[in-house]
């Protein structure tokens, strides 16, 4: 009964427009009413959920990230791809793929990669011929991969909600070659749609562009290395690492490429603080949440129900799929890492799945939930940002989720390609 | 715009303004965290729980001010279906909802302070109460920006009987 409140409340709540952290808040104040729980607990869980240290990244993340799309690193990733990829046959679909995959690697935000290479590729696209409805297709699937390769600040939140002293940096390394797999898979995807469609072949620039682009975008790309290389050398904390991608970015985008002034900088600190307050009240109302369901035992009727089924660890781990891509097409991906990973990760542990492999597999899976109707955050950017509105979009996005989902279950079921790497480097 | 509007309006922007600040001075606190293991050969031992308090302050503070701005993830899919006469009272009742928990968060915020009013942050000079008193701040504020939304709604929609 009470466990049918508290979903029927949520589910009401979304559907009449009232924000994902307050719907939550409410259907955990009328769950604890219900059970006769004291209301301060909320608050208690509430403040418990956001008094987490490494959840301190997700500020700094979102602010370099921010910072970079206001210094214009993002068209400078984007003249390198060009250079790269833009021979092939409808090559600025490849060319939008790879410097997605590029921005992914220094900024880590889904919607920040839609709108910076939406609004980047788009207008270009159109000059030479490429139809809009592709151009937003490419744009929005093509974000999904930035939360695959590291850093990923969604991976962070996973890291946090597992409570079982996951490694963020091994999680980072695992996402590498899911995260290029996936680029290429949708590469071959534009390409193939590129192909039906006869898009033009664009024009090699030179090796003497190409080199100069590669060069004036090395300042940018190096803020990966800063990241990554901090955190796995141990030298820096992922929240430390973070916070000297800001300053490193800021250096970067004031002194070297001279392009951003006090003024964007003000925009992108006011911007981020928005996005992180979102982000966090998220959090921090599905904590409250989360602690309700457990309360009402609701992470064990599942497991036993999933188990009653089968116990076939690939039919589980397919079964955990479905139930996480049904849930991403009508949630945020947030409050679903902090719901669903102390309810799954159980499951995928009895089932013999290592939980950072689990990890990857979830950030893509929800990845793909911020791209498909009814409610996909990165969906509605890339629809914004390229003028197509979300019906056209899905009427010819279908190949794209072809991709993801094969991409998908590639990850899923292969899963040496999530910890090749972080078990060589540990090793190492 | 009536002046109540326009005043909450500014004083949104100024939450925003104060948040972007706190943030701003965050990257500092763990800048100076790295500098000083790295360069000083000392690191501050108050910097994380500093950083962690200015963090949940910046983001309750910030989240008001998101009511008034309109900035919380929401679903649309639904409210963009429906006339104008349901809209508007999805509108409303959205507006109900975020008071409500604005009033929770007041009251049983409060509590939640006087609870927590004597645990000591560990490294720092004051209490775990002090960090909380943001949340029945924050709690009066959405409850302050719900009613002026929602009043603002009722007065849009005389014309429309609702």
């Amino acid at each position: 009964m009470e466990l049918a409140v508290l979903l029927l409340t949520l589910i009401v709540l979304l559907a009449i427009g009232v924000p994902v952290a307050f719907s939550l808040m409410t259907a955990t104040i009328l769950c604890f009413f219900l059970l006769d729980i004291p209301v301060v607990v909320l608050l208690q869980r509430m403040a418990a959920g956001m008094s987490v240290f490494s959840l301190m990244a997700i500020p700094f993340f979102v602010f370099a990230g921010d910072l970079m799309y206001r210094a214009g690193i993002a068209e400078r990733l984007v003249r390198v791809a060009d250079g790269i990829f833009g021979r092939a046959t409808g090559g600025l679909g490849q060319v939008t793929v790879g410097a997605s995959m590029m921005f992914g690697a220094v900024s880590g935000s889904a919607i920040a990669s839609a709108s910076a290479m939406g609004s980047a590729l788009t207008p270009l696209m159109r000059e030479r011929g490429y139809d809009r409805d592709y151009a937003a297709n490419v744009t929005t699937t093509a974000a999904v991969v930035g939360l695959l390769i590291p850093p990923s600040h969604n991976m962070i939140i996973y890291a946090a909600s597992a409570g079982q002293g996951i490694s963020v940096g091994d999680l980072f390394l695992a996402g590498v070659i899911p995260g290029i797999m996936t680029g290429v898979f949708l590469m071959i995807v534009a390409w193939l749609v590129a192909k039906q469609r006869g898009y033009p072949r664009g024009v090699f620039p030179g090796w003497q562009t190409l080199l100069y682009s590669i060069v004036w975008a090395i300042p940018g790309i190096l803020t990966a290395v800063i990241i990554m290389g901090g955190i796995l050398s141990g030298a820096f904390t992922p929240t430390e690492s973070s916070a000297i991608a800001v300053v490193y970015t800021i250096f970067v985008g004031a002194f070297v490429y001279r392009t951003l002034g006090f003024q964007k900088f003000m925009e992108a600190a006011k911007q981020s603080v928005k996005i992180t307050a979102m982000v966090m009240l998220i959090i921090s109302a599905a904590t409250a949440f989360s602690y309700a369901l457990a309360i009402l035992k609701a992470p064990t009727q599942l497991a036993e129900l999933i188990t009653a089924i089968t116990d076939n660890p690939i039919l589980i781990l397919l079964m955990m799929n479905i139930i996480l891509l049904l849930l991403g097409t009508f949630m945020d991906m947030s409050p679903l890492i902090v719901i669903m990973t102390p309810i799954l990760l159980p499951i995928a542990a009895s089932a013999g799945i290592d939980p950072v492999h689990f990890g990857v597999i979830m950030m893509l899976n929800l990845g793909i939930g911020l791209v498909t109707p009814p409610i996909g955050s990165v969906l509605f950017v890339g629809s914004a940002v390229s003028g197509v509105s979300v019906e056209q979009m899905v009427k010819s996005i279908w190949p794209f989720y072809g991709a993801l989902i094969v991409a998908l279950l590639v990850i899923s079921f292969f899963p040496v390609l999530s910890m090749a790497l972080p078990t060589w480097i540990n090793a190492g | 715009m009536n002046s109540l509007s326009k005043l909450n309006a500014a004083f949104a922007r100024g939450l925003i303004a104060a948040a972007a600040i706190g943030l701003i001075l965050m990257t500092l606190i763990v800048g100076w965290q790295v500098y000083g293991r790295y360069i000083l050969n000392k690191s501050p031992d108050w910097s994380e729980q500093a950083a962690l308090a200015l963090m949940i302050w910046y983001v309750c503070l910030a989240a008001a001010a998101g009511i008034h701005q309109n900035f919380h993830i929401r679903i649309v899919a639904l409210e963009e279906k429906v006339s104008g006469r349901t809209k508007s009272i999805m509108a409303l009742i959205r507006h109900g909802v975020t008071f409500f928990c604005g009033v929770i968060m007041g009251v049983y915020g409060i509590q939640l302070v006087a609870e927590t009013w004597v645990h000591a942050v560990p490294t720092l000079p004051f209490t775990r109460g002090m960090v909380y008193l943001v949340v029945p701040i924050s709690g009066v504020l959405i409850a302050l920006f719900s009613t002026e939304l929602f009043f603002t709604d009722i007065s849009k929609n005389k014309g429309t009987s609702i």
